[in-house]
């Protein structure tokens, strides 16, 4: 971690939804969507967030923005505590915390001009004239690569790529510190997500932005991070630099989500992979001690029981697992 | 032809080698959809042959039209507004598209099997799995309901869902999205056909699912010598999948190879622009500092109802001349069994980069 003070910081956040069951909806049960996390994001950093569908990602992302209300733990913004704020309290932090939603279509108002789209959050915020909040309006247009002119068309008139540019112009309308990225490119086609990683690297080097990357897709992850955390069942199971995840992941939950990644290059076929066998278990009925140890081929008795803490394990890597518990790390077999 | 695969070779195990026998020969197709618009023709005088036990991997954006290639074989477009408008369609060296409807019926699922990208819309929720599962193989081997349920929990078994037997009496909904995928694919398997179709059958799943669905694939044509058309818009599934590779552009083939050659020495820019824009997982392994910029593919696909004239791709090449804007490239053999639909070639080939 940097010795920087972090811009964003959370401490065992936990978000719990009830489960319905039955015709009244009384039911019994809760999805531990979020189950008690807690990570950094230095200014100018990207912390990537990755683990399959169902893992909590996308909550922890809407929890840090405080899209929805964390049911336990601390989230701090620049020093301050933001998590028990009010709406009106809030609203300054907003404007220094956005977000790029996944789909770009269902994230645009289909009756507003992308050029009102993106001005949206400038009126919200009562920022500058008319005149002024147009001029920035057509900046941002020209910093994401859209045409000034563009403003006046409607989301449909977009293709995918476009629109995803749209959410971006609009999520910096603020000149925010940090944004959410949540899955910003798993639904646009490679050459066009190309793109999109490109721009969202540049506009992190000019005006150094921090992000929080939320994505299943690891080699996006590799590429844009500078450090990543991998969930599982709604905790963080290793939290570490990109090389040392990458090179040398700790976690055997992390090093079968690694081998089982296609590799775009022939000479990588037949080598040595960790198929994981059965689905990820469902977040309400979660496995006892460490919700791993079900599908994990390390797994021994204490696996089952007890639940491993997330420790350093070496300077700035952090694992769960009890693999690691015992003076210094196993070498497990390397993903590549 | 003569049959070479046994009916049922569940039971022998032995592994099949790809060969050069071709078992479908797609020829010259082109596939029509009236919009609005006017007529768009989504494939465009495409052609390819699938070699027994083979894996060919079709591959392309979105609107490229290797899923309406895919759904012409087996004779699946909707129609209207679709309409096959020409080309022949061979399996076996019999035209499908020459076939009436009862006779293209005993190919479909028998001969020609398809799995589809969303196991949740192909599976019909009120049916047990094992009923679904049976239903082809009663339907096509003629065996009675028990006997047909008999085999599809083997099948069941086979595609590696544990508890066959129980499972069998589940309704969809009760399974994960990877099972019900692992159900499609028994359902296309569970008569044994001669060739395999699967549209993006990983791309709505998780990385470790992907990873069980394709080695199932890969073992059932080891075993079966099944050949797999695989479509898919990944190239880390093609890298690892592939024994050939057909890349389409705009609703044409523009380039075909063998699976080492495209990755290595790709002919067609727009091929080498894909490859370039797909971020490196290895990056760490070589470099611990900052990544290098993606290639970007400028631009985008272009509308099939507005398609430039010459090469569609020219407007996003950096390759691309007046002779591109003016007439469409030839597909031609620039390699040996290395196909290149570029005026460009050549140099694409000799590593030249714009």
């Amino acid at each position: 971690m940097s010795a920087t003070a972090p811009l964003v910081e959370v401490r065992d956040l936990r978000k719990h939804f009830p489960v319905r069951r039955g015709l009244f909806g009384t039911g019994s049960g809760q999805v531990h969507a979020v189950d008690g996390i807690s990570f950094a994001v230095a200014p100018g950093e990207t912390l990537g967030l990755v683990g399959e569908s169902g893992c909590g990602k996308s909550t922890a992302g809407r929890a840090l923005l405080r899209l929805v209300q964390p049911s336990e733990g601390e989230i701090r913004f620049r020093g301050h505590d933001i998590t028990r704020l009010n709406e009106p309290a809030m609203l300054p932090y907003r404007r220094s915390m956005q977000m790029i939603q996944q789909d770009p279509y269902a994230s645009l108002n289909p009756r507003m001009t992308a050029g009102e789209i993106v001005e949206e959050p400038l009126v919200i915020h009562r920022m500058g004239s008319r005149v002024e909040r147009q001029e920035r309006v057509v900046q941002l247009f020209e910093r994401v690569g859209l045409r000034p002119e563009q403003r006046h068309a409607y989301p449909h008139e977009f293709s995918g790529g476009q629109r995803q540019r749209i959410g971006i112009a609009r999520a910096l309308a603020l000149s925010p510190a940090l944004i959410v990225c949540d899955e910003p490119v798993s639904a646009l086609d490679v050459s066009i997500q190309a793109q999109i990683i490109n721009l969202l690297t540049d506009l992190q080097e000019e005006l150094g932005l921090s992000y929080l990357f939320v994505a299943h897709d690891l080699a996006v992850i590799e590429h844009i991070s500078h450090r990543v955390a991998v969930m599982y069942l709604g905790r963080i199971v290793e939290l570490t630099d990109r090389t040392s995840l990458f090179e040398t992941p700790l976690h055997p939950y992390t090093e079968a989500l690694l081998s089982a990644v296609p590799i775009a290059r022939v000479s990588a076929r037949g080598r040595k992979r960790v198929v994981l066998s059965g689905d990820v278990p469902s977040p309400v009925n979660r496995p006892s001690g460490c919700h791993f140890h079900t599908r994990c081929p390390y797994a021994h008795a204490r696996c089952r029981l007890e639940e491993p803490a997330l420790r350093a394990v070496r300077d700035g890597h952090l694992v769960a697992c009890h693999l690691h518990d015992a003076g210094p790390a196993l070498p497990l077999a390397r993903p590549h | 032809m003569n049959r070479i695969v046994p009916r049922d070779v569940a039971s022998d195990g032995g592994i099949v080698p790809a060969s050069s026998e071709i078992v479908l020969e797609i020829d010259r197709l082109q596939t029509e959809f009236r919009t609005p618009a006017g007529i768009i023709r989504a494939v465009d005088g495409v052609s390819c042959n699938v070699r027994r036990g083979e894996t060919l991997c079709v591959v392309g954006e979105s609107g490229c039209g290797k899923s309406v290639t895919a759904l012409s074989v087996l004779r699946l477009i909707p129609s209207p507004p679709g309409r096959i408008a020409g080309g022949q369609i061979r399996f076996e060296g019999s035209d499908l598209l020459a076939m009436s409807e009862v006779e293209m019926e005993r190919i479909r699922g028998n001969e020609i099997s398809m799995v589809f990208q969303e196991p949740m819309t192909s599976l019909n929720p009120l049916y047990t799995i094992g009923r679904q599962v049976g239903e082809a193989i009663a339907l096509h081997q003629g065996l009675s309901r028990r006997e047909a349920m008999d085999r599809a929990v083997a099948m069941l078994q086979r595609v590696a869902i544990p508890d066959a037997a129980s499972r069998a009496a589940c309704y969809p909904h009760q399974l994960s999205g990877g099972m019900r995928q692992r159900v499609l694919i028994a359902t296309a398997l569970s008569c044994h056909p001669k060739v395999l179709i699967a549209d993006e059958p990983t791309t709505a799943r998780d990385v470790t699912i992907q990873a069980q669905i394709l080695d199932l694939i890969r073992e059932q044509r080891e075993t079966l010598g099944t050949a797999v058309v695989l479509i898919t818009h990944d190239m880390g599934v093609v890298a690892e999948t592939a024994d050939r590779v057909v890349v389409m552009y705009a609703g044409r083939k523009v380039e075909e190879a063998n699976v080492a050659d495209l990755f290595d020495r790709p002919a067609h820019p727009y091929t080498r622009g894909l490859l370039g824009s797909i971020p490196d997982i290895e990056g760490a392994a070589r470099s611990p500092g900052r990544r290098p910029r993606l290639t970007e593919i400028k631009g985008m696909v272009p509308s099939l109802a507005r398609l430039p004239p010459g090469c569609s791709f020219a407007p996003r090449c950096g390759l691309a001349t007046a002779a591109c804007r003016e007439a469409a490239p030839p597909l031609l053999e620039h390699r040996p069994d290395h196909w290149a639909a570029c005026w460009h070639a050549e140099r694409v080939l000799e590593g030249v980069v714009a």
